[in-house]
């Protein structure tokens, strides 16, 4: 099967999930208690205006037609309207949509540089103190909790040391690369800055993921070292770096591929305590602060597109399966 | 076939350290090996043929380690090259280089180039996710970089580090094959006998069938145009029809090329169709070695004889065959008695069989030898030692401990499995004094 069929197939099922998770966040909303125009209209507020405001929600609507109204809705990227602002949900929601894919990937990429020749030199030198060492980091960091270490980053690292920023967002990843390619830019709204906001955060999302990835690929690095091809590999003469990074780290890729996906998907939505603790504008702090609001219509579409999220980095991982493991077939 | 040695091995010994103690798999060996024959090493699983091999391409594992001895390789322009650097006798002899010596580098620079391998399992001794092609022309490359820096060994271990890697999957000129060495690699494939090379180049392992990964292993193993090809049980893992046809290739390419080949084998026939001079290995030293002659039709060493005796032999069809009784026995250090090895099978043993062998010449070619007192001594049943005297003997030495039933010393890798009590367990077990 081609790629090209593949994604299609696979784009298909995902949208099947998809509705699958629009349907769900819809009837949570009628399945728990409270009526949100007693929540969002202020105590004194008439029946008369009540009544308005529930129409102009269309909660007067049988429930079926409500559902039918809203798929169409999402299906046309239209996620309604926040009941406190008044504002397009989509917009809201997409504008922190960047912040939050920034931070999951600057995560993903701190612990993928740092596990992956940690977990190479752990299986290479077993039962030295480089591998215990390694060992210790990826207990101590799996057992860490994000947010007791971002609030230390904090007041060790970023409080003590001026270049690092206690929280918020600087430039947007874009926008700070347009400014270094073009203008040469790399301190005010460059690449720099951006790299300084973005820092610690990165950090305290990654830690857990870089100690389990380390132990990941130590443990499948020991497995796949005592295979026969790789002692053949070596009596070609081939130089070592190379039998242990194309050869032995390609086989113990796979389970790492397969981790990496889910743990991805799960940053997109579960930065929510980094962001809160860093003030990072993204989608998590987004979804909470829109749970103390009991604004439905954003906390519906965030799901969404959190879902969306999740979906799309499964296709990537089953498509990056194939290109690891010959024997299987795009199905 | 020239009467020049390559190899001289002088008293090899590797050993494993295990849990349950030191396993000597191969013990005092001694072997030459003459430029452009085909040297066999047969015995049975377990008697040290397969870590003879790794220890001469250095690729014994941990916990295994050469503990002693030399392997010294006629190498002319390796000699010149660390007597000018100022290497003393320790390193070279004329024209001979002690491999041991060299530098962990300069040993992997010969790996491809002077030695190649081929292995007992074609379908495991490939990586399954890169292609057949790609491997062998990794194994082309290797060369051609070793060749393309001449000037010294340790130019020759290219350095090929991790940013080179990680450069190389971003940019394709960084890429450590090139496009001639793929290229190369296919005529490989061709030589040996694969058909449509191109296509099949491209396809992986386990789109190959048993018998065609041979030969493309026999292909990766040409690649460096190697002086010597260890060769370890190359036809094991194959079915008889595609066994003869693996051989005949060998043969072949022997021809072709003169090389010098080191063929393991338990298989006599494989023995008696290859080579030129044989090596009978027990229990991790070599027992009897000669011409093929001298072993096939005068063999000396009882060994020797019952391998002999049990090969099916059609035209005497109908005999039962003679099996050898008994099992390889352990290679524990400690269970290893100071007595010939194989006493305890042997049915002509004697009172000077208590005492371990030196390696007699016997009559037939003068590089005929045997580790045997029968080639001294003749055998009468007045100095026979009695049935059963190795179970009480072995009793008698083992006082507190069960009665010794390994079977299991070395298997046909590097992974020792014994399973005895140490001396100290048992001891424990038997309630002694805590320590």
């Amino acid at each position: 099967m081609g790629l090209g069929k593949f994604l299609v197939k696979r784009t298909l099922q995902g949208l099947f999930v998809i509705w699958g998770v629009v349907t769900v966040v819809f009837l949570l909303r009628h399945l728990t208690p409270g009526n949100p125009v007693n929540t969002l209209l202020p105590p004194e507020a008439s029946q008369e205006q009540r009544e308005l405001f529930a129409e102009r929600l269309g909660l007067n609507d049988p429930v079926h037609i409500q559902y039918y109204d809203y798929l169409v809705g999402v299906a046309q990227g239209d996620f309604g309207v926040s009941m406190a602002t008044g504002r397009p949900a989509s917009e809201l929601i997409l504008i922190r949509l960047p912040a939050t894919i920034e931070l999951a990937v600057a995560a993903t990429v701190v612990a993928v540089v740092i596990a992956i020749p940690l977990g190479v030199i752990s299986a290479r030198r077993r039962h030295e103190p480089s591998d215990y060492g390694a060992t210790i980091f990826s207990l101590v960091g799996i057992s860490t909790p994000n947010f007791w270490l971002g609030v230390m980053l904090i007041i060790f690292v970023a409080v003590q040391f001026g270049p690092l920023p206690t929280g918020g967002r600087g430039p947007s990843f874009v926008d700070a690369m347009i400014a270094t390619l073009t203008q040469g830019q790399f301190r005010d709204g460059g690449i720099v800055e951006w790299g300084r906001y973005i820092l610690l955060p990165a950090i305290t999302l990654g830690t857990y993921f870089t100690a389990l990835l380390t132990r990941l690929t130590r443990s499948g690095m020991v497995d796949e070292i005592g295979k026969a091809y790789v002692k053949a590999t070596r009596a070609k003469g081939l130089p070592e770096t190379l039998v242990l990074y194309k050869h032995v780290l390609r086989n113990t890729l796979i389970p790492i591929i397969t981790v990496l996906g889910l743990q991805l998907g799960t940053l997109i939505g579960g930065a929510v305590i980094t962001e809160e603790v860093f003030a990072w504008p993204g989608l998590g702090r987004f979804l909470i602060h829109s749970i103390y609001q009991r604004d439905w219509v954003l906390i519906q579409g965030t799901i969404i597109v959190i879902g969306v999220g999740f979906v799309i980095v499964n296709i990537v991982v089953d498509a990056l399966y194939v290109y690891l493991n010959p024997k299987v077939d795009l199905e | 076939m020239s009467d020049e040695e390559l190899l001289r091995i002088e008293g090899l010994c590797t050993r494993f350290f295990t849990e349950n103690g030191q396993v000597n798999a191969v013990e005092n060996l001694d072997l030459t090996i003459d430029e452009g024959e085909v040297m066999g090493i047969v015995g049975e699983s377990g008697s040290g043929k397969s870590v003879t091999a790794l220890s001469l391409i250095d690729l014994v594992e941990s916990p295994g380690r050469i503990t002693d001895g030399r392997i010294w390789f006629r190498a002319p322009d390796i000699a010149d090259e660390l007597i000018e650097s100022g290497a003393d006798d320790e390193v070279t002899d004329g024209d001979f280089v002690d491999l041991r010596k060299l530098s962990e580098e300069q040993r992997r620079s010969l790996r491809g180039s002077r030695f190649s391998t081929i292995f007992q399992d074609p379908m495991s001794s490939f990586n399954p996710s890169i292609t057949v092609g790609e491997q062998i022309a990794e194994a082309v490359e290797v060369q051609r970089r070793a060749r393309a820096n001449p000037r010294s060994l340790d130019a020759k271990a290219q350095r090929y580090g991790l940013g080179d890697y990680v450069l190389s999957t971003v940019l394709p000129s960084k890429k450590y094959v090139t496009g001639a060495s793929r290229d190369r690699a296919v005529e490989l494939l061709e030589l040996v006998g694969i058909p449509d090379p191109v296509e099949r180049a491209d396809e992986y392992p386990h789109e190959y069938s048993g018998g065609m990964l041979q030969r493309a292993m026999i292909a990766q193993a040409l690649a460096g145009e190697p002086e010597v090809l260890v060769a370890d049980e190359p036809t094991t893992a194959l079915d008889v029809t595609i066994q003869a046809q693996i051989l005949d290739l060998l043969s072949k390419l022997q021809a072709e090329t003169g090389m010098t080949i080191l063929l393991i084998t338990h298989n006599l026939g494989v023995i008696a169709r290859m080579c030129d001079r044989v090596g009978v290995m027990y229990a991790g030293e070599i027992v009897e070695r000669g011409t093929l002659e001298d072993v096939f039709d005068h063999p000396v060493h009882p060994y020797t004889r019952g391998l002999l005796g049990s090969v099916p032999d059609l035209e005497g069809a109908g005999g039962r065959l003679q099996p050898i009784p008994g099992n390889v026995p352990s290679l524990l250090d400690h269970e290893m008695p100071d007595r010939c090895y194989f006493a305890d099978r042997c049915p002509k043993a004697m009172d000077e069989c208590l005492e371990h062998p030196p390696a007699f010449d016997v009559e037939g070619s003068e590089y005929h030898t045997t580790k045997c007192y029968l080639a001294t001594t003749e055998y009468t049943e007045e100095k026979a030692l009695p049935d059963g005297y190795f179970d009480e003997a072995g009793r008698a030495a083992d006082v507190g401990e069960e009665p010794s039933e390994t079977e299991t010393g070395i298997g046909t890798g590097t992974d020792s499995e014994t399973e005895t009590e140490t001396e100290a367990d048992s001891v424990q077990s038997d309630g002694g004094e805590p320590r």
